[in-house]
């Protein structure tokens, strides 16, 4: 049976039973290519689930911010690794109980990124797509071409050390399906801090001066649930709203720190953004930081303390001690 | 006619007068307008850029004055007049719809209304040179409200790219004055004037039929608290994407900044999807919910503008389609409205 067949009858078997009262997973979206979050009541419907490269949206954002609508319903979730990171991270934060979410992990080989598939297919609209596993065949209006699977997966996936479930009530299809792309995810950072402080000032401005302050990066993202974010604070009004440098890279860096250790670098705020910045950059930088300061990645373990909240003697503090 | 060859000395002739701006491609992929002076990275085989034109027009900031101890300085635009090149019908379109808001100076016959400045510095003298979509996208629907592949509604003149040539027709007088100038144009052809014709028909032929919209607007105020709005609103993550790439979408912040008796006034794009939008001083939210903002967003551009304004704010270029996390489809919620009953099946 297919990982979707097996969803499928997870999703139904969960609603019949009664064991949730909603699942959340992605059905066909109006769009060619494209899956869309579906809420699933009634078991007939588990039928529309569906699960393949087009599922890029992290449901983990839906139990955040005022999409708080879950609020005392039982929920099931399809969850790719870092969907499900997201959910644990969020499970720490006491943002979601854990009683009342029934966590589905699902094999995971990358999600595509709409941009890169416009640009593996010379800007031409594809019309159809189909995996060939590691190769996907992109067709439309007079012209079918064969591309490696690499060159339309969003940059998130290309560099993703956990494509599997960190934590999952039960997990389909065998894990491990795609390969662990840690080296790629540290030899990016390690690419950005050997720039020279003004080669890294010119790269950090190139990217994040394309942003339009639209927040779309904010909103998508299932970490960022500040009741009212600084960005809208207006009384005082903590930065300026234009497109400056000076103002758009406030936010960015703001918002960096607000998720270090908290970020699962799902890459939700990157496929986003409607300008087009890679807005990982600097969140995989923060990440990895942690992980050298603290050896804790973001999401792993639900029992564990949010690792900007936790203190250990044995920590650095060379920033104290001098 | 403009020989293809040509088309990099008119563009450099039009920036002598103009501030020129087209679809370019960048090196990273993306496809954008931009400014140009020559024809080096203008892209006419794509069809709708990332973002629409309207920050041209009405940036994403702006600054409305600046004080200091000398006084107020406006800081309307003082730029040289703007040409574009390239654009959509959809998008020539919506700034004509913008051009009502900003612009016009009667909204509804006898009402006198306020212009705006910053508008009318940059759009009024403005010249469009529109383009023939040759192929439209599966996000494309500009035919739900009378646009179609060779619509020339906003533009001055409409280009038809017919391979080793443009077909370059006036749409304006002023268009047609501008066209008089330009020694690198030759007389078209009856049979350039066919080509053009076939590829305003290929593109027509390609567009998926419209959607009855007849009706929509005095149905939509009976729907305001329908059931239905929940279920169309439970994906989205009012992230605020659609309003910014939306050509028509046009609301704004008022923003000051300002310290030891120096400062400025800027205008900045806002969001109908942020719940601070309408968070009033008391703390009080008339649209606290997502389910609010997302009705509002529908409501304003197929009810209440056309209740100020005789027509609907949208033009169907499928940016808002093709720029949501969520796939989140207004025509889908149209369809849906159009026919309520069947909403939760569709």
């Amino acid at each position: 049976m297919s990982v979707e067949m097996e969803l499928r009858a997870a999703a139904c078997r969960l609603l019949e039973e009664g064991t949730v009262d909603l699942f959340i997973g992605w059905e066909r979206g109006s769009l060619p290519a494209s899956a869309v979050p579906v809420f699933i009541t009634d078991p007939a419907d588990a039928d529309r689930l569906v699960f393949d490269i087009t599922c890029g949206t992290n449901p983990a954002v839906y139990f955040t911010k005022d999409h708080r609508q879950f609020d005392g319903k039982r929920v099931g979730l399809a969850l790719k690794g870092c969907d499900s990171r997201a959910m644990v991270q969020n499970i720490m934060e006491k943002q979601v109980e854990r009683e009342k979410v029934v966590m589905i992990g699902v094999p995971c080989r990358g999600v595509l990124d709409r941009r890169r598939v416009a640009l593996a297919a010379d800007g031409r609209e594809v019309l159809e797509l189909s995996d060939l596993g590691d190769a996907v065949r992109l067709s439309g209006r007079g012209f079918d071409v064969e591309a490696p699977r690499e060159a339309i997966l969003a940059d998130s996936c290309l560099a993703c050390a956990h494509p599997d479930a960190s934590v999952a009530d039960l997990f389909l299809g065998a894990p491990g399906g795609m390969e662990d792309a840690g080296e790629r995810r540290l030899r990016r950072v390690r690419e950005y801090e050997a720039l020279s402080p003004a080669e890294r000032w010119e790269r950090t401005v190139l990217e994040y001066g394309k942003c339009i302050r639209c927040y779309a990066c904010r909103n998508v993202c299932p970490s960022c649930y500040c009741e009212v974010c600084f960005v809208d604070q207006n009384d005082p009004r903590w930065i300026g709203g234009t497109c400056e440098i000076t103002d758009t890279l406030i936010f960015h860096l703001i918002r960096n720190l607000h998720v270090a250790g908290r970020c699962v670098e799902c890459g939700a705020c990157a496929r986003a953004c409607p300008a087009g910045v890679d807005l990982l950059l600097l969140n995989r930088k923060v990440a990895i930081e942690v992980l050298e300061r603290f050896g804790e990645e973001a999401g792993m373990e639900i029992g564990a303390k949010p690792i900007m909240a936790d203190f250990r003697e044995d920590e650095k503090q060379e920033f104290i001690m001098g | 006619m403009l020989d293809r060859t040509a088309l990099g000395r008119f563009i450099s002739v039009l920036a002598g007068s103009y501030d020129v701006h087209a679809p370019v491609t960048a090196c990273d992929g993306s496809f954008e307008y931009a400014p140009v002076r020559t024809a080096e990275g203008l892209d006419g085989t794509r069809t709708v850029t990332g973002l629409s034109p309207k920050g041209i027009f009405f940036p994403k900031d702006e600054v409305l004055f600046q004080y200091d101890g000398d006084g107020i300085r406006s800081g309307e635009a003082s730029c040289r007049p703007i040409a574009v090149w390239g654009m959509r019908g959809c998008d020539a379109r919506s700034l004509a719809l913008l051009d009502r808001v900003f612009g016009s100076a009667v909204q509804k016959p006898g009402e006198e209304r306020f212009q705006d400045p910053y508008w009318k510095a940059r759009y009024d003298g403005a010249v469009i040179f529109g383009a023939v979509c040759v192929k439209p996208l599966s996000t494309c629907f500009c035919n739900w409200f009378g646009g179609s592949p060779s619509s020339t509604e906003g533009m001055d003149v409409q280009v038809t790219d017919l391979g080793d040539a443009f077909l370059l027709a006036p749409v304006t007088p002023e268009g047609e004055e501008l066209l008089g100038r330009m020694d690198m144009l030759t007389q078209a052809a009856d049979t350039d004037l066919d080509a053009s014709r076939e590829v305003a028909h290929r593109a027509g032929a390609m567009m998926s039929p419209p959607f009855s919209l007849e009706g929509l607007d005095r149905r939509l105020p009976e729907l305001f608290h329908d059931p239905a709005w929940a279920g169309i609103a439970a994906p989205c993550v009012n992230c605020g994407a659609c309003t910014f790439a939306c050509p028509t979408c046009h609301c704004f912040d008022v923003q000051d900044e300002g310290r030891n008796g120096r400062g400025r006034r800027l205008r900045v794009w806002d969001s109908c999807m942020f719940s601070s939008f309408t968070l009033e001083a008391s703390g009080h939210n008339p649209r606290a919910r997502s389910l609010e903002r997302v009705r509002q967003r529908v409501m304003h551009k197929f009810s209440y503008f056309p209740a100020n304004y005789g027509e609907r704010l949208c033009t169907g270029c499928g940016r808002c389609v093709a720029v949501c996390p969520v796939g989140f489809d207004i025509r889908k919620v149209l369809r849906g409205l159009g026919a309520p009953r069947d909403l939760k099946k569709d």
